[in-house]
């Protein structure tokens, strides 16, 4: 299988198919997570990325969503809560041949975590960050997230949530980020391409993933709604090199379900990695041999 | 004489910590052995600041206790350093004679051999017509009555002023002369003159701890550092961002102390050797990632340069009381071996040794260094890097790859270690407890199978005596005990305790933790009394020695509040006082097991 992609770039021929990324570890997801979806997408994208497993670095923090790594065949790393991006920053920079994926929930990414957000963004190492966004704790069993709507009862708001939720495309659009998608798993051909675009894009891309917790999360945010709901932004005539566009729909987080590529740079600068190849070979010629 | 401790105090503008740095590069050139301590007050700039410098025919082991040459330039900077700078009955002071005290008047405890008043400005401007020419006057008046390195420092002098034009140059030149000539017009009264440097064959050079730390992480085949400015600790990122790209590595200052460990743990897992560094408050936020490293099996080497705490505490000042923190960070049965330098010397062994027990057992190691250590200036011998075995991690072969299991149980619990890029060899690493293939697992047999293997990795490691200080006669009844920067101090009081006929000897771990209980038992077994020197509050090791060994009944702590210095006068002292008192002591005992 291979997709044409909107990003101009050319398409691998897939040698591989998705049983080379599935691993032989069974999820442990409650029956109709989203996150199912994701992982599903996350196949058929590798597949079209078209590097062999072994080549691939997957890093996650800790949570419901972040034990997607061990379903795949790639080089899997769980690691704490809210510490996959430095981490796999560390790795980029210990290997810049690998290519590298970093996972996790909208808690690990943007409340524990959420002081590594704009600092990956800033230093722009080619990642791609998946955010699986179901607007709770999952793992801990429903407790208030970063990206809980004002108002929510949960075990740890009883009486309502009186805090403003983050606005997860706004915070990376502002830091910066080259490339921001949003998909969600009930389009599973339009979420694939997205990942996929992300992998290509050279340097830091971010995707929010709207992964249903069908556990804890609203009925209204399962994936039978969502297909009622969401807007592609193609189809709106969004015009992804635009950015200033791009942030004024992301306002729109938490009421509209758009999904697709709100910004891609049409310029995008030479990546942190690339810089750390050139200062490697400029003062030692021989690093690059290596 | 052949060992001279020279102390001084100014404010910042006096370039009294300046000078000491021209003094020992030019000792250094003639052939001496030093130590050169720097002190601050709290300003960043400016404020009170002062140095010590000892110097000596053979190497140095510690900055020394009473001062034989005080100079002050004036006397409100120099009484604040106190305890620092202790002037006693032998001491010569020299003093600026602008602060308008007589000599008798002098705001000391003691009266010293020589008080000196010498109108330090009024030379300097006279000769140089500049005030902060002073500190070459200082520089002239110590080369003269203590026949320092003249020509060296002259050397020195022509290095520092020549790029700043031929008038600073001279300035600078006819102060330090006419510093020199003052000296020769008025004799100190005592000859106080240095003995001619010992000349030997090896080339010298005048290093800190963390510069050698950076040096030997390269050594080792350091290829990342991740890490967050912080007092004592940042040179080591200083040092390393210059060269870790010649050598193919990368370096990230990261957003905290979090985010550094923790991208060295990722370039860990990506096969390359990694590194991060910090002090007190940053090994605290670390310890999470510590841990992580330690349960999937990661080789990481974590330098804590510690100062004084708790929290902010004393940053610019030694302590060895992060002990606690380090022995017992991070959740769980955590597994990292602590490692301690004795010297900036040994700093570097120290490191490549953290490398190597590192990648050989798969395990973060900490190693504890302290500010004196990490920031003080030695006069060292070159490093002989030939005497330095480097240890890989042990990789799958290709048989192996063809079913690979990466937490294989081994005898030796030792389990070869893939990176990714390589083929065949993908596994999942996590920070959750897992099975042999690495899968997810909440067995409780096999989290004990686990547990077992990451300590059972680790009992090569008690037995190396190489990582042990051991001097004295084996049957003494007097042992004493230091480590890190007190080592040098311990060192030094027990010589001197075996010259005066007492019989004592010395144990000084390098090995930290775990605690070596075989290599303690063995010193313990000859002891009427122990006594274990250091520089915390608590005595921490003292303590966490007790919780794993069985001591002898007289088991004593000589411990200090950190910023309180420990001389070897002090430990002779109560060497001494133990000496005397153990002929009627009760016959060696140990404590029952407890
Ligand atoms: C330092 C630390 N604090 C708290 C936790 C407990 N914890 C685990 S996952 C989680 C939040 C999970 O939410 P999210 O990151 O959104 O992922 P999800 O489970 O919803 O996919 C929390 C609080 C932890 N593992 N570590
Ligand atoms: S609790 Fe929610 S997020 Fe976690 S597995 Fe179940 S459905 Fe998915």
């Amino acid at each position: 299988m291979s997709t044409t992609t909107d990003c101009g770039c050319q398409p691998t021929p897939a040698t591989y198919t998705v049983k080379d990324f599935r691993s032989n570890l069974k999820p442990i997801w409650c029956p109709g997570c989203g996150d199912y979806g994701v992982v599903t997408a996350l196949y058929r994208a590798l597949v079209n990325i078209g590097r062999p497993p072994h080549e691939i670095a997957f890093i996650s923090g800790i949570g419901c969503s972040s034990r997607i790594p061990g379903y795949t065949t790639a080089y899997g790393f769980n690691t704490v809560h809210g510490r996959a991006l430095p981490i796999a920053q560390g790795i980029k920079m210990a290997n810049p041949d690998l290519t590298v994926l970093v996972a996790g929930g909208d808690g690990d990414g943007f409340s524990i975590g959420g002081g590594h957000v704009p600092h990956a963004i800033r230093r722009n190492l080619d990642l791609t960050y998946i955010v699986m966004d179901n607007h709770i704790y999952g793992l801990t069993k429903g407790q208030l997230s970063p990206t809980t709507p004002r108002g929510s009862k949960t075990p740890t708001s009883s009486y309502g949530s009186i805090e403003e939720p983050v606005n997860p495309l706004l915070y990376v659009l502002a830091y910066g980020a080259g490339f921001v998608a949003q998909g969600v798993p009930a389009d599973m051909e339009g979420l694939a391409n997205l990942i996929e675009e992300a992998i290509r894009y050279p340097g830091f891309a971010f995707v929010n993933i709207q992964s249903p917790c069908i556990t804890f999360g609203e009925p209204d945010d399962q994936l039978k709604a969502q297909k009622t709901r969401m807007r592609k932004l193609a189809a709106e005539g969004h015009d992804p090199s635009n950015r200033l566009r791009a942030m004024e729909l992301a306002q729109a987080y938490g009421t509209e379900l758009y999904t697709g590529v709100f910004y891609r740079n049409p310029n995008p600068p030479i990546t942190y990695d690339q810089h750390i190849r050139d200062r490697q070979a400029e003062l030692q010629p021989t690093a690059a041999e290596e | 004489m052949n060992d001279l401790i020279i102390g001084m105090a100014g404010s910042g503008g006096d370039g009294i910590v300046s000078a000491g740095e021209s003094l020992i590069s030019a000792l250094s050139r003639e052939g001496y052995y030093g130590i050169l301590t720097k002190s601050f007050g709290s300003q960043i700039r400016g404020g009170e600041s002062s140095c010590r410098l000892r110097v000596a025919t053979t190497p140095v082991l510690n900055p020394g206790g009473t001062l034989s040459v005080a100079i002050v330039l004036n006397w409100e900077d120099f009484m604040r350093f106190g305890g620092e700078l202790p002037v006693g009955p032998d001491t010569v002071v020299i003093y600026e004679k602008k602060t308008g005290v007589e000599p008798s008047e002098v705001p000391l405890r003691v009266r010293p051999a020589v008080v000196m008043a010498v109108p330090m400005a009024e030379i300097a401007m006279k000769a140089a017509h500049a005030l902060q020419a002073k500190n070459n006057v200082v520089l002239g008046l110590l080369a003269g009555w203590f026949g320092l390195g003249r020509q060296a420092i002259l050397e020195g002098i022509r290095r520092k002023f020549g790029k700043k034009g031929p008038e600073v140059l001279q300035a600078n030149e006819q102060a330090f002369a006419a510093g020199f000539e003052y000296s020769e017009q008025h004799p100190l009264g005592a000859d106080y003159r240095m003995a001619p440097p010992v000349a030997v064959g090896v080339k010298r050079q005048v290093t800190d701890g963390n510069e050698q730390c950076a040096a030997a992480a390269l050594f080792a085949g350091c290829k990342f550092f991740g890490g967050y400015p912080i007092t004592p600790a940042t040179e080591v990122m200083q040092h390393l961002q210059k060269d870790i790209w010649k050598h193919g590595g990368s370096l990230l200052q990261a957003e905290d102390e979090i985010a550094g460990i923790a991208s060295a743990v990722g370039a860990s897992y990506a096969g390359r050797k990694a590194m991060t560094a910090t002090s007190g408050p940053g090994l605290s936020l670390k310890t999470e990632v510590l841990g992580l490293a330690s349960l999937a099996e990661l080789p990481l080497v974590c330098v804590n340069v510690q100062r004084g705490g708790p929290s902010t505490g004393l940053p610019t000042k030694p302590e060895q009381a992060d002990l606690f923190a380090a022995a017992f960070s991070s959740h769980g049965d955590t597994v990292r071996p602590i490692l301690a330098p004795i010297s900036v010397e040994d700093m570097f062994g120290i490191t490549v040794e953290a490398f190597n027990v590192a990648e050989e057992y798969q395990t973060p190691v900490i190693v504890l260094s302290d500010q004196e250590i990490a920031q003080r200036k030695d006069i060292v011998d070159a490093v002989d890097t030939s005497r330095f075995k480097l240890v890989e991690r042990l990789q799958p072969n290709a048989q192996e790859l063809q079913n690979y299991t990466r937490f294989r149980l081994t005898d030796s619990g030792i389990s070869p270690i893939s990176h990714p890029g390589m083929k065949g060899g993908s596994y999942l690493a996590a920070g959750i407890e897992h099975n042999e293939a690495g899968a997810p697992s909440s067995s409780g047999e096999m989290h004990a199978k686990m547990n077992d293997k990451r300590l059972r990795k680790l009992s090569p490691l008690l037995q190396r005596r190489d990582l042990f200080v051991v001097e004295g006669n084996p049957d003494a009844a007097i042992g004493v005990i230091g480590w890190g920067s007190i080592a040098g101090v311990v060192l030094e009081a027990v010589r001197t305790a075996r010259a005066q006929g007492i019989d004592v000897k010395l144990l000084i771990p390098k090995l930290i933790y775990p605690i070596a209980e075989g290599i303690y038992q063995d010193f313990f077994r000859s002891l009427r009394h122990g006594l274990v020197v250091e520089q915390s509050h608590q005595g921490q090791l003292h303590r966490i020695i007790r919780m794993w060994t069985d001591v002898p009944k007289s088991f004593t702590s000589m411990a200090k509040s950190g910023a309180n210095p420990i001389t070897p006068g002090d430990v002779l002292q109560r060497i001494v006082h133990l000496s005397s008192g153990s002929a009627s002591a009760p016959a060696p005992a140990l404590n029952p097991t407890h």
